[in-house]
């Protein structure tokens, strides 16, 4: 399936994968730090390991902690 | 990990430290070079974990933070210069000219100054409600209430509020509860538990480990509906729940320069390992002066939330764990006499810091409200009130200093 990671497409070999494996898979940095917004939509920490992406999806994974807006 | 005492030793421990140092190094550098542009672009859009300039986060200070939020379980926390910068901070992301908050005339004095001069001069309103008093908050929220402020226990009146009762009428309005948790911090009292939205807290205190150095904490507990809040609504639509986090991490943190430095965070790091250590033998040495106290012929009144006597010891006793707290006052007669026994104290320290290692007195009316009117003071503390700030020295010796004092009057 292709789905849209941080803007940018990617193609993925399954057509199912939740968004647990998806930070795995595509080697998130600091997967515990990170937030996840689908389809714009904002995604509960605990729902990571049970929302399935599906082709088309947009994803985008955001750091609050670190990062963000600078000098 | 479950124990609170194995997370403040270990943390969350996001990554391999560079030459598996087993401590967060403290990286002093201002400034963090990236290989290309659209790096630079990522971090600049929060989509790459890296820093980029100290002010606004750096690796020491994000691992402290890291750490806090572990332990608070909480959705966000930002590391500050001070608790004063901790509260203004927020009390400007979340609220400003137009508006009103709702807190206790039971205020640390500088938060009192801050909000009813400082922040008053800015065109924020500051309405005083009775926080033991649902029906007294009720009465003063309307629709430009943006949030209601209140401490976990009051200094020095050491007065308890009903945090669940409080927040449920807060949630009524659609407003969000900060609490200043110095004197409990998430080891005595875990304030999402009971519905608080955001605590703030002077990390100088407990968490510093022992007066090193002043810091100041922002914790996001993640409960707040922060669309609710018309200057955090396009955040929210945009961050969902790390709206207040956002807003201070790219706008009013940023703007304002309050950062934790990182030889700070460094240090206050080390005595977040060994908080619960201090604490329980603070609060266990607190309680036992307390006893003593409240048994001497020459005290008039002793308060301390942990004493079965105190107004409020039920209550704290449900809301708090591990500890009541070492923070107590106690009356003598006059102020004269309030004098003549800190004069004679030789081991107790006359300093105005509290939660220190060492246990530390003062006289409140004197000092912390010497810029306060003699009708304000007296509304809130005695002349005759003395308050003592335990620490985890051998409680025998304390008790013996204690007892120079007393032979002076």
């Amino acid at each position: 399936m292709r789905i849209r990671i941080n803007g940018e497409e990617r193609t993925l070999a399954l057509n199912e994968l939740t968004v647990t494996e998806v930070l795995k898979t595509q080697n998130v940095e600091m997967p515990e730090m990170v937030s996840v917004q689908v389809n714009g939509g904002f995604l509960a920490r605990d729902a990571f390991g049970t929302t399935l992406l599906k082709d088309g999806d947009a994803v985008d994974f955001l750091y609050f902690m670190g990062g963000g807006a600078g000098q | 990990m479950k124990g609170f005492a194995t997370k403040a030793v270990h943390g969350p421990r996001l990554r391999k430290e560079a030459h598996g140092a087993l401590r967060t190094p403290v990286f002093e550098g201002v400034a963090f070079e990236f290989d290309n542009a659209r790096d630079l672009q990522l971090a600049f859009e929060g989509k790459k974990p890296a820093h980029a300039y100290s002010r606004i986060t750096n690796p020491t200070v994000e691992d402290f933070e890291q750490r806090i939020r572990l332990l608070a379980d909480a959705a966000g926390v930002i590391a500050l210069s001070s608790g004063m910068a901790a509260i203004a901070n927020t009390i400007m992301a979340i609220a400003g000219t137009g508006t009103n908050i709702v807190t206790s005339r039971f205020l640390f004095g500088h938060t009192l100054s801050l909000f009813a001069g400082t922040l008053k001069d800015w065109g924020l309103e500051v309405r005083f409600a009775d926080m033991k008093s649902p029906d007294s908050i009720s009465s003063v929220i309307d629709a430009s209430t943006r949030l209601v402020f209140l401490e976990a226990i009051t200094n020095p009146q050491l007065e308890v509020a009903d945090l669940r009762k409080l927040t449920d009428v807060a949630s009524r309005y659609g407003v969000p509860v900060v609490l200043d948790g110095t004197c409990t911090t998430p080891y005595l009292l875990k304030s999402r538990d009971f519905g608080v939205a955001v605590e703030v807290l002077s990390s100088t205190k407990f968490i510093s480990g022992g007066a090193t150095s002043v810091g100041g904490l922002v914790i996001d507990n993640g409960l707040f509906d922060w669309s609710r809040n018309p200057r955090l609504t396009p955040l929210s639509k945009q961050f969902g729940p790390m709206a207040l986090i956002v807003k201070l991490r790219r706008e009013v943190y940023r703007n304002f320069g309050a950062c934790m430095s990182p030889h700070t965070a460094s240090m206050q790091s080390l005595g977040l390992e060994t908080l619960p250590l201090r604490i329980e033998r603070a609060c266990a040495n607190a309680l036992a002066i307390s006893r003593v106290l409240a048994s001497h012929a020459k005290v008039n009144k002793v308060n301390y939330p942990g004493l079965t006597a105190s107004p409020d010891h039920a209550l704290a006793a449900m809301q708090l764990r591990n500890g009541f707290g070492a923070i107590l006052t106690f009356d003598l007669a006059s102020r004269e006499q309030c004098y003549r026994f800190m004069d004679a104290l030789q081991l107790i320290r006359r300093a105005t810091n509290l939660n220190d290692n060492k246990t530390l007195i003062i006289h409140p009316a004197t000092t912390i409200f010497a810029d306060y009117t003699q009708e304000e003071r007296d509304a809130l503390v005695s002349d005759a009130t003395l308050r003592l700030s335990v620490g985890i020295e051998d409680v025998e010796d304390i008790a013996e200093d204690l007892e120079k004092g007393f032979a002076a009057l």
